[in-house]
């Protein structure tokens, strides 16, 4: 067992925050407060193969472990969490399914463009109707001919203004439950999509989010993804690789807030004293260093499994649930420690704040997570 | 094909250095390190060269085992390969013995078009590198460059000249001594870094030369640093009084006096 990183690991984190420093830094608030996401930013990331981290060089991607996706994002997230956002179900929910499922004509056609950045990808699940109970789904797709003809509407969409492929979960029966679904690849310029307005949010404002509508979208029948029976397997265990990039995700807030605290409590001088001397104040830094550490090595726990092909759903679930409660609980605590300044708008910290509260619901809430993992564990998976 | 060598050092990140009291050198043990920050441009100027006209560019370095992960971040930046002068012979040298060293190496080399270097390092700032390795191999070397043009084997280019520029022409090789200004060095892609990894990185020691006896390291080095002591900037305020007119006026003569003329007006002289 070694906890160290090797060392193209730690070039990766490096590099990364150089680059996040460098381009997000400056961009971060300015598409939060502006409620945009940034195509100037999406193109610089391309050039540094973050779209397709861990993706073939032939479709234009970078190769990499897990855990060197972990680090990538969550150096992006210690930056902008928004840009993290967006990158992380690019990468893990938008190319992997098609790598992983995608049939050599799909892979040809969608994951270049998707792994290097030139069409970005969304995937869709929830709906009105079914959130937590990601099987109660309603949007249909029936067999016509050599098509799928796709009715229904989808919501909470993260990447949902700027991506060109959706991959989109639909019943191609009309039955309940898991069976009968099935994931479908839908272009943009598809007659029939009709893509909502930008929702206006609390945190995570530099993504797009939006709503979707389908009315009689033609799909071809090259464009489901994998088996059409296997959908629900398919969204489960992509949500599983989600999962993990949601964590470092929760990391980079995390680490972001907290490194912000020790700053500002050495320098703060109350009581003629900077203000980390007071245990009240150093206890908090101490949790706070403690919960991080123990969250990142849970999500390179997870990550590593994966790299390694063993099962790693319970970690992911179990990395997913902890690191998106420590940021909020670190950057709760970072506002208190701030006092007044925290509570400010000049200073990045609010931000962070209320980047916070979405880690612990998209991409499985934390009460979904508790129940995989309490199922692993009484199936017998100690 | 025009093969092009950038010459870089690795240097202690830390803008706080820690000196060792007992020896009176700098602490490198422990510390974060990167690429001396000058050499990432000479680094981006040969990867420029090499996607505009074609080539092959080598990242060269000298210094101790540990100098093989500046290399390995050139390579991730995108250079082509990578050679580490490693040895403890060559431990402690300096400015001139270091020079030696790299004569050898391009001697070893031989064929050589474009040799790129930073102004100084951060580390040491003497910046006499690039001088004495062009009177060692005996090629033109080049300051301060803003703009530049190859054709034909020929090097063409602008430099700064104080507050003119010569035009300069001159035939390969050439050496090349860029600064920090000259152009704005690439973000490392990822792919870089996954392939940097699967490159290897070339080991120059002194068993590779046949090295002349005058090459010792530390033992045949002119100079010697006797010790480091850290030097505190003493800082003068002086308060302006007076309309603003006044005080901007005394700004102006204040910049004079040392040496600063040109001043923008906003209007036409």
């Amino acid at each position: 067992m070694d906890f160290e990183l090797t060392e193209k690991q730690k070039l990766v984190r490096r590099k990364v925050r150089t680059f996040a420093e460098d381009i997000l830094a400056p961009v971060a608030p300015v598409v939060d407060k502006e409620l945009r996401f940034s195509w100037d930013t999406a193109k610089e990331l391309s050039k540094i193969n973050a779209w397709g981290i861990q993706m073939p060089e032939k479709y234009g991607g970078a190769c990499l472990d897990s855990i060197s996706f972990a680090i990538t994002i969550e150096e992006i997230s210690r930056v902008c969490p928004s840009t993290g956002l967006s990158l992380t179900v690019h990468n893990s929910v938008g190319a992997y399914p098609i790598y992983e499922w995608g049939s050599e004509e799909q892979k040809e056609k969608y994951l270049y463009a998707i792994a290097s950045g030139k069409k970005l990808a969304a995937f869709t699940w929830t709906e009105p109707n079914a959130g937590s109970d990601a099987a109660g789904i309603e949007s249909i797709a029936i067999e016509d001919g050599n098509y799928y003809i796709l009715n229904g509407s989808k919501i909470f969409v993260t990447n949902g203004g700027v991506a060109s492929v959706f991959l989109i979960g639909a019943r191609y029966k009309r039955e309940n439950g898991q069976k009968g679904i099935g994931v479908f690849i839908v272009e943009k310029d598809m007659d029939g999509l009709e893509i909502g307005n930008v929702e206006d949010k609390l945190g995570m404002r530099g993504s797009s989010t939006t709503s979707l509508y389908f009315h009689d979208i033609k799909i071809p029948k090259a464009n489901v993804l994998g088996n059409i029976s296997d959908g629900f397997k398919i969204a489960m265990q992509t949500l599983d690789v989600g999962r993990i990039g949601i964590a470092a995700q929760a990391v980079g807030v995390s680490q972001a807030a907290y490194e912000l605290s020790v700053e500002y409590s050495k320098g703060r001088i109350q009581f003629n004293r900077p203000i980390s001397q007071f245990q009240g104040v150093s206890f908090k830094l101490a949790e706070m260093a403690t919960n991080i550490d123990a969250a990142r090595l849970l999500v390179y726990r997870a990550a590593n499994l994966r790299d390694k092909n063993k099962p790693f759903s319970k970690e992911s679930a179990m990395c997913k649930y902890f690191a998106s409660d420590v940021a909020k609980e670190v950057t709760k605590e970072a506002i208190q420690i701030h006092g007044g300044y925290g509570f400010m708008k000049d200073l990045a910290l609010e931000r962070f704040y209320r980047d916070a509260p979405v880690l612990s619901i998209y991409e499985g809430t934390n009460e979904i997570m508790k129940i995989i993992i309490a199922r692993q564990i009484l199936r017998g998976n100690l | 094909m025009y093969k092009i060598f950038v010459l870089l050092k690795q240097v202690p990140k830390s803008q706080n250095l820690q000196i060792d009291k007992n020896s009176g050198t700098l602490i490198r043990k422990n510390i974060e390190t990167i690429i001396n920050p000058d050499d990432l441009n000479g680094l981006e100027l040969g990867l420029t060269i090499k996607e505009q006209y074609g080539g092959e560019v080598t990242a060269i370095s000298m210094g101790p085992l540990q100098a093989k992960a500046a290399l390995r971040e050139a390579l991730a930046m995108g250079v082509d390969h990578a050679i580490l002068i490693c040895d403890p012979q060559f431990a402690h040298s300096d400015t001139l013995q270091t020079t030696l060293v790299l004569k050898e190496t391009f001697n070893k080399i031989k064929e050589y078009d474009i040799i790129i270097t930073g102004r100084e390092t951060s580390d040491s700032s003497t910046g006499q590198v690039p001088f004495q390795l062009s009177e060692a191999l005996d090629i033109p070397l080049i300051t301060d460059i803003f703009s530049f043009e190859l054709e034909n084997n020929i090097f063409l280019c602008q430099r700064n000249f104080g507050h003119e520029s010569q035009n300069i022409k001159v035939n390969l090789p050439v050496l090349i001594r860029i600064g920090k200004h000259f152009n704005e060095p690439r973000h490392i892609p990822l792919l870089g870094i996954k392939k940097a990894f699967d490159k290897k990185i070339e080991i120059f020691n002194y068993e590779c030369f046949d090295c002349p006896e005058y090459i010792d390291g530390c033992n045949k080095s002119p100079t010697q640093v006797v010790s480091i002591e850290k030097f505190y900037p003493k800082r003068k305020n002086e308060f302006l009084n007076g309309t603003i007119t006044d005080k901007t006026q005394e700004v102006i003569e204040i910049m004079k006096d040392h040496g600063i003329e040109r001043i923008y007006t906003g209007k036409e002289e």
